[in-house]
């Protein structure tokens, strides 16, 4: 079972707001997920980003994928190179 | 991003803001114009850029291929942005939004110092949204 790390957006319309979870990559539609790590919000100035970075080094340590949008994110944290 | 193959992993730093940039813009644009789109489209364009999934998640879980999702992903924002381009609708909500905020900060202030004479400020905010509608 391959676990993925991606945003899930939120928020009402036109006001886009994103968590970041942790989710079984078969179950992306229905919504479920398996942990909630961190928010990214791209309507402030300058976007805010907050993740617990204890929670997704476990989580890449233990072999969950980010998608290319969180990596981005993970790298200007700082959490990955 | 024209290059389309660059997925997964170790892309170049360099993209990031643009990339977050993009995808928060398509997010916006999606809500002003989604429900142009046809119910299929609307679904795929949902996936990639909502609910971030990749390309080959929604090839597996469509039917389609990689190529077919990556195509029908790009015609969606063509026409999102084609949209916008014809009709401003996400460019004037942001600029009546900034300046609401600007109103709001300023009455904040006012109310604070008493400074009546700013309302003047507030007034030319007003009449600035008013033109833009």
């Amino acid at each position: 079972m391959a676990v993925k790390i991606r945003l899930k957006r939120m928020g009402q319309k036109k006001a886009p707001f994103y968590r970041v979870i942790v989710a079984d990559s078969r179950s992306p539609r229905d919504g479920r997920f398996i942990a909630e790590i961190g928010t990214y919000d791209p309507t402030k100035e300058p976007t805010a980003f907050s993740v617990n970075e204890e929670e997704a080094k476990k989580w890449l340590a233990n072999g969950a994928q980010p998608t290319e949008t969180v990596n981005r994110l993970f790298k200007k944290a700082g959490i990955v190179k | 991003m024209e290059t389309g193959k660059a997925k997964g992993g170790s892309g170049a730093f360099a993209g990031t803001a643009e990339k977050l940039q993009e995808v928060f813009e398509l997010s916006m644009l999606y809500d002003f114009y989604g429900e142009l789109l046809g119910d299929h489209k609307k679904q795929i364009f949902e996936d990639y850029i909502l609910n971030d999934l990749s390309l080959a998640e929604i090839a597996d879980n469509t039917g389609m291929s990689r190529q077919g999702v990556h195509d029908a992903i790009k015609r969606c924002t063509k026409a999102l942005r084609g949209y916008e381009e014809k009709l401003h609708l996400a460019k004037k909500f942001e600029g009546a939004k900034q300046l609401v905020g600007e109103i709001q900060q300023i009455s904040g202030e006012i109310t604070q110092t008493g400074d009546v004479g700013r309302i003047r400020e507030i007034v030319s905010r007003a009449e600035r949204i008013l033109s833009e509608l």
